[in-house]
């Protein structure tokens, strides 16, 4: 049985080139095309699709809204999240509201029916030109000890250092010590790498994450 | 009454000098006129009084009159003895000549002139145009004249004196307060007018009053000067936007041609380019590697047309602003970090400015943004602190840095003029979004700018 899948995007250029891309790979179905945030719900609800393809920016509503939607539905539906924009922060909101991946639309057919693969076997997929960004060449990672994961899971969920200290009833300081020790195993500069990094490499869950 | 203070003022202390003045003339001359029948009664009374007892006691002794010196007669006691009021009285022969009178009375003899009618009182006037009541009465048979006279002068000259006096003292109140009201009109309502008239047709911000009004009190041209100043002021301020806004023009002339360059020279090569391999491919359809070449070489194009582009977009305005401003602060930091080669820590509280409007989340953001180039660029600082924190009802930005620091100058603003736009393009951005900008820093130990808006 192939991946059913459903594009929403507002570009009609780029939504007859995804087609015509996703159309090539004999284990996909396409479900289903929409050109805005409200008819992308509709159709996601009508049809159930594997996995919806959305851009993160349409008229109606935007990509990381319907996501969020989306996870709130309960529907089995797992969104990737396709887009021009390379900010890293597009890709946390993303994450954040339930994606379960992340593309640009520069990336190659290949990387994206490998995308979109993934997500459906209920994977996570961030874009190589993110990742690259984020880590080099594949390590494995040094283990990260429970509070350091505790601290780096509340940070991922956007506390600031005295949120998280508060949370855990521990300072400020030894909250970012521990961030530190974080990125220093990770191989991080900064939280978001750390966060990218940690579901990368499956030290933290999307689950984690957004519960 | 604000514009006809004048005429208020005049009437004011006209009105009572005249009526008092008018009253007065008119005592003054009723009184005269009383005094006047008084002493022709009383001149007429003597006269007549004098002729009698001439005739009577003396009147048949003509020759005895004429033979002897008149000291000599019975009614020389009499005529010694003078009058009772200011006056003379002397007895004359027909031919004018005097017979008997009392002390003084040669005076009578000027007076004395042949057609004046007899038992009758009038006003005349001796050479010296002195006023005089005189009467003259016949002494029965006897040919003999008494005449009778009363001096004004002596008379009535004090009387007269004061009684003239007080009109002229009235007249010269009156007379000082037309006085005053003149110089209360030169000296303050004429320059309030004048000011007042300058004030209304000064076209602000250009033109200059007056600085000095020589006429006017103290206090007005005090006013005046104070007026000066402030037209200084605003000649000073226009000047300023002049130039502040040449200044704004400037800069958006100079994006406009930086942004045209940075697309000639890259997406549009790029484009460019594009089409050329596109083309190529089209017509080495028949050779299978030459095309797929051209066709790698032609996505190699588009992709790089789509990073320039895209970082063209991230400088014009980051499309990532749409994620809040914790987000865009926390990409912010993490670009510029990489960039500028310092360390950026961005400790945003959650949910702290989730309701904030676009417009102040793009102006703390170019606000962080220009902080964090003058820390690396200007101040040296490897490290620097980002805070979005609640305060009271504020929700403030907080950029702390440890580079060298600077002399905070008073005016940002005017920084401008002198082309250090940064400080003062910050103070704006929080300006119009109803925010303020607070500059601490210290020479050596660093800047701590706090950017701060009320929390919605």
């Amino acid at each position: 049985m192939g991946i059913r899948v459903v594009i929403a995007d507002d570009h009609p250029m780029t939504r007859a080139g995804l087609v015509a891309t996703l159309e090539r790979e004999a284990d996909f179905e396409i479900v289903g095309t929409a050109s805005d945030g409200i008819e992308a719900w509709r159709i996601i609800r009508e049809k159930t699709p594997d996995v919806a393809l959305v851009d993160i920016r349409m008229p109606g509503e935007d990509g990381v809204s319907l996501v969020r939607r989306v996870k709130d539905s309960g529907l089995p539906v797992s969104s990737l999240m396709l887009t021009s924009y390379d900010a890293k922060q597009y890709v946390m909101a993303s994450l954040r509201a339930g994606a379960k991946g992340y593309i640009l639309k520069t990336a190659s057919p290949e990387d994206l029916a490998g995308a979109i693969r993934t997500v459906a076997k209920g994977g996570i997929y961030l874009d190589a030109e993110i990742s690259r960004v984020v880590g080099g060449q594949e390590i494995v990672p040094e283990a990260l000890s429970n509070r350091e994961r505790e601290v780096l899971i509340l940070t991922s969920k956007g506390l600031s250092s005295k949120e998280t200290a508060g949370h855990l009833f521990i300072s400020e300081r030894t909250v970012q010590t521990h961030l530190a020790s974080v990125y220093d195993k990770l191989g991080a500069r900064n939280k978001t790498e750390a966060m990218l990094l940690a579901l990368k490499y499956g030290v933290m869950t999307l689950e984690e994450l957004i519960e | 009454m604000k514009r006809r203070l004048l005429a208020v003022l005049t009437f004011a202390i006209l009105l009572p000098s005249v009526s008092v003045l008018l009253t007065a003339g008119v005592g003054i001359f009723q009184h005269q006129r009383a005094i006047q029948t008084v002493a022709r009664t009383y001149v007429q009374d003597l006269a007549e009084s004098t002729a009698s007892r001439v005739e009577m006691g003396w009147g048949l002794t003509e020759s005895l009159f004429s033979a002897k010196p008149p000291s000599q007669f019975g009614g020389n006691r009499f005529f010694a003895g003078g009058v009772g009021i200011p006056g003379w009285i002397a007895v004359l022969d027909s031919q004018g000549r005097v017979v008997m009178s009392t002390p003084g009375a040669q005076i009578l003899a000027k007076l004395w002139q042949p057609q004046m009618p007899i038992g009758q009182a009038i006003e005349t006037k001796n050479e010296e145009d002195e006023a005089f009541t005189v009467a003259v009465y016949p002494a029965g048979t006897t040919g003999l004249f008494v005449i009778a006279a009363v001096s004004w002068k002596e008379l009535l000259g004090p009387m007269l004196r004061f009684g003239l006096l007080w009109p002229i003292l009235v007249g010269l109140v009156g007379l000082a307060g037309l006085v005053g009201v003149y110089a209360l009109w030169k000296a303050v309502i004429s320059p309030l007018k004048s000011l007042e008239e300058e004030v209304s047709s000064l076209e602000w911000g250009k033109d200059l009053p007056n600085p000095r009004d020589e006429a006017a009190v103290a206090e007005i041209g005090k006013l005046r000067e104070e007026f000066f100043h402030l037209a200084q002021t605003a000649i000073d301020r226009a000047t300023l936007w002049k130039r502040y806004a040449l200044d704004l023009v400037r800069v958006q002339e100079d994006e406009r041609s930086s942004l045209a360059r940075e697309l000639h020279d890259g997406p549009l090569q790029d484009v460019t380019a594009m089409i050329q391999r596109a083309r190529l491919a089209a017509i080495a359809d028949t050779e299978e590697a030459g095309r797929t070449r051209h066709l790698d070489l032609l996505e190699e194009a588009a992709q790089s047309a789509v990073r320039e582009i895209r970082s063209l977009c991230d400088e014009l305005s980051p499309p990532w602003l749409e994620l809040g401003l914790a987000g865009s602060l926390t990409e912010l930091a993490e670009r510029l970090s990489r960039q500028l080669g310092i360390k950026i820590l961005v400790e945003a509280d959650s949910g702290v400015a989730e309701d904030l409007s676009k417009e102040r989340i793009i102006a703390l953001f170019r606000v962080a943004q220009e902080a964090l180039h003058n820390s690396a660029r200007h101040g040296g600082a490897q490290e620097v602190s980002v805070r979005l924190f609640r305060e009271e009802a504020s929700l403030v930005l907080e950029l702390e840095d440890f580079g060298s620091g600077f002399d905070v100058p008073a005016d940002l603003a005017r920084l401008r003029v002198l082309g250090h736009r940064g400080l003062a393009n910050m103070e704006e951005r929080m300006a119009l979004v109803g925010g303020i900008l607070e500059v601490e820093s210290t020479p050596g130990q660093g800047t701590r700018i706090r950017a701060r808006v009320p929390a919605e």
